[in-house]
């Protein structure tokens, strides 16, 4: 019987041996990225998450194009008009550009396009909402195409250039079905994909009829390691290329530094954190304790000396990227006198207890947490940190209200618009925002989503970090940098913030 | 045997109907996954969330969701998987050979380092090898697994680079996993085998073999290791309901695409699908399993036949 079970193993490993064949040979040309999360599903239409951003920006193109350094730049549409005060976008689009399959791209794939995200497709997703404000599309003629709104929104633009607003083939779609397409994706990009498993890794080759820049490499795999110590390790055998973010923790950063031949390459990203209060309760319910907290922690030290100076010191819920930052505004400073005049005119006795509630899975974030309650401490308040699953922080400790004193948010929009941040954490009723209302910040808010005037628009987003800032509805942390580890053989790499990242231009020795 | 099958049957649909049905109600205590969806989307509206929560049916009341769920298992539709919308069932039937070739490469490594091992200690009860043997095996037990795996992947992948650090691709990726799961299983048989054989040695029949004057090999394998199997076989059908448990860990730190990585990924995302197929498998393959030793028994021992 045992050798009949050892016959059977033997079998068993055999079989998966002679399946397997052997581990692959790098063409010259290969690009090798791991990522830490497979979608599911490629149809823009269906995602929500920044990895797949990471591959289709690859495959797919928007109307719009928004690249390394941030500026939007014309895409599919090579020019844009915006008309009737915002209600209507005039695109004049590419010609003689084909999708991968050779179907033309034209007025009528921009229609079906967004047809499709605002009708039954679309509805089963969760891309749609940040479209809202298309009504439909008016086909011109063959490259010219209206796109009319239900209202003005400032940030559209910017939104053309990713996710659920990728245009898709008609035709492709129509034959194949939408089963087929949300592992077979067909879109204008500079990479086509050659083929998909789910779980372990796609596929990609060069598109030659690209209409931009051409890609250097001919092929460019991703394979899905979400496991970090795992990521590093491929990385230093040699067997990835680049590890892209949200991979790499702080702590990982001197591994890499230290071996040969791979290294940390950063570059800062709309990721901000910070520890909101809850101002309905409890002592931070006063003002001035919220800001006695705020002096009361030196966050520039946590910065240098848990975060090893890769992220950036924040003044309000945004970091440089974002639309509505204002370099003129300072963090209050470390002042831990001040901080302890504060609390005895609120009347805080020393010793007082509160509570600060985070996410468990985050080693980075532990330590930080842990920082803050020791500067707490020195300030007389006894902090205790409880970790939550994220998801249960998630989706029912902060929306429910049922949070500690101060809870971790970590927030970091790929618009780059502090609309994104600010509307959902500040305005009454939202999601974010479980305990607060504030009747001038709700109009500051709602003002500036019906002006298409960018300037007025900055100005009115300032106004609302300031007011924010001023009332201390949170603990403005840091702005943590995208971290990439990159290996020696890959040329011509430029750090993305978004995990939109692009990889026409990289080649490998 | 007729009988003895039903009822096996009966109570496999009963720990099945058990187990999915604690898994199932348990995962949504847990959260939203229309939210899960959609918090990355930016803003998002009650409206929004309840479009997301009917196109993924869980708006639905708790029990007509199971009863579609438990109707699809007996046409092997598992429904889609939220996260992307492939058939679960796909996602199965890639990640389900590859937990099972690592499951059985593990209890291999096992069966052949601890047989032996085992013999050899219980021979040499007492002496020098024994307590190497049962002291090494202690070491062996330990080890917490994903310690093993991580210092596996530094001596072989990263200072010899000899073998690759994760994913399955080829024989050369099977040895670091199998070894990490065979380890410490090894480090429980050894033990197992070496009281099971003791015992037997002291048998009466042990002894009229060696005063018939077989050899001592003989007597070791024909004799004394068929009768001290019935327990080590049960054991072994045991364990491997807990090998498939403890691969989870196993498969994250190798990054392994079977059911551990599914389930992980599945509980992460709160994809109601993934995770109540994975776990049916899961109890599928263990009931599976239990039944096969007690089939396996009969076989070894007549004795039992008859009963």
């Amino acid at each position: 019987m045992i050798k009949q079970g050892m016959r059977t193993a033997f079998m068993a490993l055999a079989v998966a041996g002679g399946m397997l064949a052997a581990s692959p040979a790098y063409a010259d040309g290969t690009l090798t990225v791991s990522s830490p999360q497979d979608p599911g599903s490629w149809d823009p239409v269906d995602t929500f998450l920044v990895n797949w951003s990471s591959v289709a920006t690859n495959i797919f193109d928007g109307l719009t194009y928004r690249g390394p350094d941030a500026k939007l730049v014309p895409g599919l549409a090579t020019s844009w008009e915006v008309m009737d005060e915002g209600t209507r976008i005039r695109f004049k689009l590419r010609e003689g550009v084909t999708f991968h399959n050779g179907e033309p791209f034209n007025a009528d794939a921009v229609k079906f396009t967004f047809d499709r995200l605002m009708g039954e497709e679309g509805k089963k997703g969760p891309q749609r909402s940040n479209y809202a404000a298309i009504d439909h599309i008016e086909v011109i003629d063959d490259s010219t195409v209206d796109m009319h709104l239900t209202q003005p929104d400032p940030v559209l633009l910017t939104k053309l250039a990713g996710y659920g607003a990728m245009i898709v083939p008609p035709k492709y779609i129509a034959e194949k079905g939408e089963d087929y397409f949300n592992a077979h994706p067909v879109g204008t990009g500079p990479f086509k994909m050659v083929s998909y498993e789910p779980k372990v890794g796609v596929k990609l080759e060069a598109y030659d009829g690209f209409w931009g820049e051409k890609a250097k490499l001919s092929n460019l795999d991703y394979r899905f390691i979400s496991e970090p110590s795992t990521a590093v390790a491929e990385l230093q055998a040699g067997r990835v290329d680049l590890v892209i973010p949200p991979t790499i923790p702080i702590g990982m950063i001197p591994t890499i530094e230290e071996a040969d031949n791979i290294k940390v390459v950063t570059t800062a990203s709309p990721t901000v954190y910070a520890l909101r209060f809850n101002t309905a309760n409890g002592i931070t319910k006063d003002e001035r304790v919220r800001k006695a907290m705020i002096y009361g922690v030196d966050r520039k030290a946590i910065i240098d000396a848990v975060l090893g100076g890769q992220a950036a010191e924040i003044a309000s819920f945004q970091g440089e990227l974002s639309f509505g930052f204002d370099p003129d505004m300072k963090p209050l400073p470390y002042d831990p006198n001040k901080a302890k005049e504060l609390l005895k005119e609120a009347g805080v006795a020393p010793g007082t207890n509160i509570q600060i509630d985070i996410r468990g899975n985050n080693a980075t974030f532990n330590e930080v947490s842990q920082a803050v309650a020791s500067y707490l401490q020195i300030i007389g308040l006894n902090a205790t940190i409880k970790p939550y699953e994220t998801n249960v922080m998630l989706n029912d400790i902060i929306p429910q209200g049922k949070t500690g004193e101060m809870f971790q948010q970590s927030w970091g929009g790929w618009t780059l618009d502090f609309d994104n941040t600010a509307y959902l954490m500040y305005h009454t009723g939202e999601k974010w925002n479980p305990y607060d209302s504030d009747e001038k910040l709700d109009a500051l808010l709602e003002s500036q989503r019906a002006i298409t005037d960018q300037a007025k628009r900055e100005a009115i987003l300032q106004d609302i970090a300031k007011y924010a800032a001023d009332r201390a509805l949170e603990m403005p942390l840091y702005n943590l940098n995208a971290i990439f580890g990159v290996s020696d053989r890959v040329k011509n790499f430029t750090p993305v913030p978004d995990s939109r990242l692009r990889l026409n231009e990289v080649s490998v020795d | 045997m007729a009988g003895f099958l039903i009822k096996r049957f009966l109570q496999a649909v009963f720990v099945i109907v058990a187990v999915t049905l604690v898994v199932s109600f348990a995962i949504r205590l847990t959260g939203d996954p229309a939210l899960m969806l959609a918090q990355g989307a930016g803003s998002i509206t009650e409206d929004d969330l309840a479009r997301i929560r009917e196109a993924l049916g869980v708006n639905k009341p708790f029990f007509v969701q199971y009863a579609d769920f438990f109707i699809g298992i007996f046409t092997l539709d598992f429904g889609r998987s939220f996260l992307g919308g492939t058939p679960v069932i796909d996602l199965i039937k890639s990640a389900l050979p590859a937990t099972l070739m690592l499951a059985f490469a593990s209890m291999f490594v096992s069966i052949v380092v601890s047989i032996p091992l085992g013999i050899k200690a219980a021979v040499s009860r007492g002496k020098w090898a024994d307590q190497f043997i049962r002291i090494i095996s202690l070491v062996g037990l330990s080890f917490p697994n994903f310690w093993l795996a991580i210092m596996l992947v530094l001596l072989f992948s990263i200072t010899f680079q000899l073998l690759p650090p994760s994913g399955m691709d080829g024989f050369a990726s099977f040895l670091m996993p199998a070894l990490t799961m065979g380890i410490i299983l090894t480090a429980t048989n050894v033990r197992l085998v070496r009281t099971s054989m003791l015992e037997t040695m002291q048998s009466q029949y042990i002894m009229v073999a060696r005063a018939k004057g077989l050899s001592e090999t003989t007597v070791l394998y024909k004799h004394a290791l068929r009768n001290c199997a019935i327990p080590l076989i049960t054991y072994f059908g045991l364990q491997f309901g807990g090998l498939l448990g403890g691969i989870v860990v196993v498969e994250r730190v190798f990054n392994w695409p079977g059911l551990g990585t599914l389930a992980f990924d599945a509980v992460g995302g709160r994809d109601y699908p993934v995770l109540q197929a994975v776990i049916t498998v899961l109890s599928l393959l263990i009931v599976g399993v239990n039944l096969l030793v007690d089939i396996a028994y009969g076989l070894i021992d007549p004795r039992i036949r008859t009963e």
